[in-house]
């Protein structure tokens, strides 16, 4: 790559930095009460759960449209965040609040089974994973219907999961919670990215990246385990935030070109940004705060609709 | 020791039988060119070679070796494969698409090398492409996207190229030129296979032609011994006339 080349990679790369940043101002100094400490403390919280949030899932997202060479697979294509919703709202059923232990293990539950299902025939793998995926999402979708018409009470709680809220009530224990899995997810990521050379040669077609040297039913495995954990951290803190993780990978192959290598990491910053500011405009729209994944839907269409018409 | 040895091979997918009792060998340096109705079983057997299709029966040498025990990567130093028609989701450069070859020498997160570039630049000025190095791999021609691939098939700096209907959908320009580079590369050591429908074309570059038929082979032999009136009356069911190219010691084929 030329000199020009990386001095333009590196002027997205720094505005690229300045909306994250604006993100965290952002969402730093809005909204109601007064600069105190300890509200100050939470808002630092939450920005960090929106960064958490946001770059995982448009990283998973980033990852997986790679490894089926299919633009529209996002990370809950395969299942695992309905899973969570259908074990976030049983548990709700049952404890009366959100536990994050059942969101965790409904969705790998579900992953698994998909999984499962999809590996029982022989052939591609791959291709088999995405409808699986899909079919099993409705299923835990009707599930949730079911549950929601059932115990009328809990819907309220139920459709702030379903939509994904970064307002969740930080106890100590959650707290050492987000900690742990923010550095699990981390190591798995750093992992993933190892893999990006992978990513590019598969995204052009399985049978040349097998006869590049890739043995593609063992990767895919691998890489599915890896990013239904990742999903599976999410949604059981924040639930199913919608739109990150199919429309930035996008956004982010725009910006920084189709090799894995620069647009995963523009993902996960992409992300980054793009949930924060999303946050900071629901709570400050109306009086009450609005689930996140409302306006990451609102406000992503038009970015989305800018960055394919006009770049 | 040969390049290829195919030993009583059999193929069947979804309980359906494709491929019945195949044995050919294909000797190091030949040009070598597979050939049949639509369904005879061509670029299965390709794909068996390219250790891409696993689940065959029988036996598959690569130089002597059953492929069974080499390992995928080290499998792509000795062999390449360029599929058909490549279609690319996501527009890369040229130069990142030819790039992709090295991967079988590659560890992860390293940069390409000297000798890793140097590949990649002796595939480029092979295949005709230095002026496309930047350009996006979607923006370019049919022709051009065919080379490219060709390019990084090359790239892997292999033994043996096995190629899946390469000159397909293309105008006669690229389709000479792609067979103008394949016997070059022959000239220069490889040992070539090409999968191809153009009797014709298949007639004019390959020293050996492999003609078969529901799963079988039908025919193994010079261009001369291959391509009859009756062979191709017999495998493909239409009448044709076979006369010589006025120019050289070939068949060539004309339709009644």
């Amino acid at each position: 790559m030329g000199l020009r080349n990386w001095r333009k990679y590196l002027n997205k790369v720094v505005l690229l930095v300045l909306i994250l940043i604006a993100g965290i101002l952002f969402e730093l100094f809005t909204g109601p009460g007064e600069f105190t400490g300890e509200i100050m403390q939470l808002r630092i919280l939450r920005v960090s759960l929106g960064i958490f949030a946001g770059g995982v899932l448009a990283f998973s997202g980033g990852i997986l449209q790679g490894l089926f060479g299919n633009p529209l697979v996002e990370p809950y294509t395969l299942g695992s965040a309905s899973g969570a919703a259908l074990g976030a709202s049983i548990g709700i059923v049952l404890l009366g609040y959100a536990n994050p232990a059942f969101s965790f293990l409904g969705s790998l539950m579900v992953g698994f089974l998909v999984l499962t299902i999809a590996r029982i025939e022989s052939g591609l793998l791959r291709d088999r994973l995405i409808l699986t995926g899909v079919v099993m999402s409705f299923l835990c979708s009707s599930l949730v219907m079911l549950i929601m018409i059932g115990g009328k009470r809990e819907l309220y709680e139920i459709i702030y999961l379903l939509m994904g809220y970064l307002g969740i009530v930080f106890t100590p224990e959650r707290r050492f919670i987000f900690l742990l899995i923010s550095i699990l997810s981390l190591f798995i990521m750093l992992y993933l990215y190892r893999f990006h050379r992978e990513f590019d040669i598969i995204s052009t077609g399985v049978e040349t990246a097998t006869s590049l040297g890739i043995d593609i039913q063992m990767f895919s495995i691998k890489v599915f385990i890896l990013t239904t954990l990742l999903v599976s951290f999410i949604v059981s803190l924040v639930g199913a935030i919608g739109f990150v993780g199919l429309v930035i990978p996008h956004s982010s192959r725009m910006l920084f070109g189709p090799r894995h290598i620069k647009n995963l990491v523009g993902s996960f910053f992409l992300g980054s940004a793009f949930v924060l500011l999303a946050d900071a405009m629901a709570r400050n729209l109306v009086v009450y705060e609005l689930p996140t994944g409302i306006i990451t839907s609102l406000i992503g269409v038009p970015f989305f609709i800018y960055l394919y018409r006009f770049k | 020791m040969d390049a290829i040895e195919i030993i009583n091979l059999y193929f069947s997918y979804n309980h359906k039988g494709v491929l019945y009792d195949i044995n050919f060998n294909i000797k190091k340096g030949e040009f070598v060119g597979i050939i049949g109705p639509n369904g005879a079983g061509k670029s299965t057997i390709l794909r068996i070679m390219a250790k891409i299709l696993k689940n065959y029966e029988g036996r598959v040498n690569i130089l002597g070796r059953d492929i069974r025990g080499i390992k995928q990567i080290d499998f792509a130093r000795i062999v390449a494969f360029v599929p058909q028609e490549t279609h690319f989701l996501y527009n890369y450069s040229v130069y990142d698409i030819i790039s992709m070859g090295r991967y079988p020498y590659l560890s992860p997160f390293h940069r390409l090398k000297k000798d890793d570039i140097q590949a990649v630049d002796w595939a480029i000025e092979q295949t005709g492409l230095e002026g496309f190095k930047t350009r996006l791999i979607n923006s370019i021609s049919s022709g051009e996207r065919q080379m490219a691939v060709i390019a990084r098939a090359l790239a892997q700096k292999p033994n043996i190229l096995l190629l899946d209907e390469p000159t397909s959908h293309l105008d006669i320009k690229h389709q000479v030129r792609i067979m103008e580079l394949l016997r070059a590369l022959n000239q220069n050591g490889f040992t070539i296979v090409v999968v191809n429908h153009d009797l014709n074309l298949s007639s004019r570059y390959c020293d050996k032609l492999i003609l078969l038929n529901q799963g079988k082979v039908y025919k193994i032999g010079t261009p001369a011994e291959v391509i009859k009136k009756d062979i191709i009356q017999d495998v493909y069911g239409i009448e044709t006339l076979v006369i010589q190219h006025p120019g050289r010691k070939i068949p060539q084929v004309f339709f009644k």
